[in-house]
């Protein structure tokens, strides 16, 4: 198919969640899709506000995309979530970029509000490819497929980030290498996206546990920007895994289970990332794992609030043996600071461990 | 039974004054001071909102000195205020002090807060009849010194920039202030009032002065309250500016009984349609309305906006980051004042006197 242009996604926020859905919708009307660089060595970051850093990845991505595609995508998420909301500044984004660019790019900032029957998903993508010239059945057949293979895409996903490096992590013509981490013998498997050649490329050793079976089952909580976007975390995921830790995240856990853990609550939280971090850390920390750790961004609002509920909850509930880290993360933590931290928790882990035994 | 309640500017004269006609005892907490703002910190996290921090030193001040009954206007999402109790009850349990929360509904209507909260079961055994007949009596005066709490300090933000004795309208105020305090019944009160009025006016004043004419705008309880925003108000009018602002206690209580038609209320919806503009969907908390008065502040001859945020709010955030455009597309001075635990009243006094002058070099120069 003809190239209709480029679709610019940036590369921050909840596209650490959706950017394969993303990505093959607007393929399947035939635009190419185009993703911003990551912050890099020497990267800078575009201070449009004095926010937390996820949202300052946001601007800077974006303006690093501005003058390479016609069109930027960034829906205004309001809530992916039947009855509960995202935080209020996603509402605002679009405008914040739109200022930053200073209009010199054309935004596609469609609603989001999974509340509203008109504002669905498949609505919301309906809309966004009117805009971009295709009609209704066009839409709907692209939003379809792109939903299946996301489906599908999801299932894999502890052994994707368990046996991906991390910048692959998202990469949905990238198959999830089957577990055990195989030897070099052919990847089987995979979506029907396949043609790519790049899985050939796949070295799980790379950064991985380098196939050794891990010691610990570790669970990574916070929002998924924190745990998988490099640029926030340094990376962290990868170093875990090195020190013999299988990531576990919150991805895979059911909605009945975390409401298990927040539904008898005094008041209910009604930020859906909220709900699943509080959902989360009570469960793994009751059980199954061996460790938790709890990536935050400094200057989140949400993650601060939750996080003095979340300790103090405990402690008055008797805490947990489970042993939490808490890591605080923004554009000043060095890789240094987190991978000591993270050193010191896998020894505390190991003492539990041998305590135990 | 003694309930209590957290401080916001005026706010607990108008909770002591239902409390006291209701006769339910009380104990208002401490005057918000260092103590508050250190004890607040100590129990929270440096990101939680300063608002947050400040309402919890003020209630484990009531509570150690015997209060046991919060009473708290509810709220809800999006932004954090609808999940303060939460997180401050596990705090104040943690801290093994005692309390039984009361949230009064956000939609409040004075039926409503006797239903079947299982929170007022409890407290309805404590409370004899005459309390709750008394009840809506002492709403009534509750509000009617709100209203005159209100009035008093609009007439001194007027009267301020053009006082000849520096202080001297403050002085008066608090003591107007404390007359609609005291007051025990609607004659007293009205003649609090009255009084306080005149005593207001009486301040000597330089009748040749054209002050400066600022909006502060932005995170209602750092606008509306002098501890948390350091006296800005009324450091500003010492400085020879008339203030305006548009959060005041009744706004957000004839807001939450969706009296829409109250003229602030409408005025909140100037300011909403204004800020579309520039944003395209209603944030949350007060981030809209700090955009939309920006612009229409300036459209009506304003000399500049005092924007006043807590340290990492999260709907004020977005809404500075856009009001620097705002500033430069309309030409109007914006200064953002971020407000956290540290002491930074000097820095403050400094800040604002910088910005005045500025102010007063741009209208000369016009
Ligand atoms: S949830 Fe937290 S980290 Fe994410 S955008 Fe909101 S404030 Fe920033
Ligand atoms: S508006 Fe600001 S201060 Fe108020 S709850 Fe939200 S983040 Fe906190």
């Amino acid at each position: 198919m003809e190239e209709k242009g480029r679709i610019g996604i940036p590369k921050a926020l909840m596209f650490y969640r959706y950017f394969p859905l993303w990505k093959i919708f607007f393929e399947e009307l035939g635009w190419r899709v185009i993703v911003s660089n990551g912050l890099g060595k020497r990267g800078r970051l575009i201070y449009f506000e004095d926010s937390c850093l996820p949202m300052k990845l946001l601007v800077t991505h974006s303006m690093d995309l501005k003058d390479r595609a016609d069109h930027l995508f960034l829906p205004r998420l309001v809530s992916l979530h039947r009855s509960y909301i995202m935080c209020p500044k996603f509402r605002g984004a679009p405008d914040i970029v739109r200022l930053a660019t200073e209009g010199t790019v054309s935004i596609l900032d469609e609603t989001i509000d999974l509340r509203m029957r008109e504002h669905s998903m498949l609505q919301s993508f309906l809309r966004t490819g009117k805009r971009l010239g295709a009609d209704e059945k066009e839409g709907k057949r692209a939003f379809q497929k792109a939903e299946r293979l996301f489906t599908n895409f999801q299932k894999g996903w502890e052994d994707r980030i368990n046996q991906l490096p991390t910048r692959q992590f998202f990469e949905i013509d990238i198959p999830t290498p089957l577990p055990p981490p195989p030897s070099p013998s052919p990847v089987k498997g995979g979506g029907e996206l396949m043609e790519s050649p790049s899985f050939l490329d796949v070295k799980p050793v790379e950064d991985g546990c380098r196939g050794e079976k891990p010691l610990f089952r570790v669970a990574f909580v916070g929002h998924p920007y924190n745990l998988f976007d490099t640029d926030v975390n340094k990376d962290v995921l990868s170093f875990a895994k090195s020190l013999g830790m299988r990531i576990i995240t919150p991805e895979g856990l059911s909605e009945k289970e975390i409401d298990a853990q927040v539904s008898d609550l005094s008041k209910e939280i009604y930020w859906s990332s909220g709900r699943e971090i509080v959902g989360s850390l009570f469960h793994f920390l009751s059980g199954g794992v061996d460790g938790v750790v709890f990536l935050t961004s400094f200057k989140c609002g949400i993650d601060a609030l939750l996080q003095e509920f979340v300790r103090r909850r405990l402690k008055v509930r008797g805490g947990s043996s489970i042993p939490l880290l808490i890591l605080s993360l923004d554009e000043h933590s060095g890789r240094e600071g987190l991978t000591t931290r993270l050193e010191a928790f896998r020894d505390v882990m190991e003492e539990r461990k041998r305590s135990n035994a | 039974m003694k309930v209590t309640f957290p401080h916001l500017g005026t706010m607990h004269i108008f909770c002591k004054a239902i409390a006291e006609t209701s006769g339910i005892p009380y104990i208002v907490p401490p005057e918000t001071s260092r103590k508050t703002f250190t004890l607040g910190v100590q129990h929270s996290n440096e990101c939680i909102c300063l608002p947050f921090k400040i309402i919890l030193g003020n209630f484990i001040e009531a509570l150690k000195m015997g209060a046991d009954t919060i009473v708290m206007v509810g709220s809800g999402p999006p932004c954090r205020l609808g999940l303060y109790d939460l997180v401050q009850k596990v705090i104040l349990e943690d801290m093994g002090l005692r309390y039984r929360w009361l949230t009064i509904p956000p939609r409040l209507t004075w039926q409503a807060i006797w239903k079947n909260y299982e929170e007022t079961k409890e407290l309805k055994k404590e409370l004899s009849w005459k309390n709750i007949l008394l009840f809506p009596y002492g709403l009534r005066m509750g509000w009617k010194k709100m209203m005159a709490c209100e009035a008093l300090e609009k007439l001194a933000m007027k009267v301020r920039p053009r006082e000849v004795k520096k202080g001297e309208t403050q002085r008066q105020l608090k003591k107007a202030l404390s007359w609609v305090d005291e007051a025990r019944s609607l004659r007293t009160l009205n003649e609090g009032l009255e009084r306080g009025r005149v005593l207001i006016q009486e301040t000597e004043q330089d009748p040749y002065r054209t002050p400066l004419k600022i909006a502060i705008v932005g995170e209602l309880y750092t606008v509306m309250d002098p501890h948390i925003n350091r006296g800005v108000e009324q450091k500003l009018g010492e400085l020879g500016a008339e203030v305006t602002r548009t959060s005041w206690f009744s706004t957000h209580i004839l807001r939450s009984l969706r009296k829409n038609k109250a003229d602030q209320a409408s005025e909140r919806i100037r300011f909403f349609e204004a800020s579309k503009a520039y944003l395209g969907y209603d944030v949350g908390a007060e981030c809209n309305l700090s955009i939309g008065e920006a612009i229409l502040r300036s459209q009506e001859g304003y000399d500049g906006v005092v924007h006043l945020m807590p340290f990492a709010c999260m709907p004020e955030t977005t809404a500075s980051g856009i009001l620097t455009r705002v500033g430069k597309d309309w030409d109007i001075p914006i200064l953002t004042l971020i407000l956290d635990e540290q002491e930074i009243e000097g820095r403050i006094q400094t800040l604002l006197e910088a910005f005045v002058e500025m102010l007063q070099w741009k209208r000369k120069a016009a």
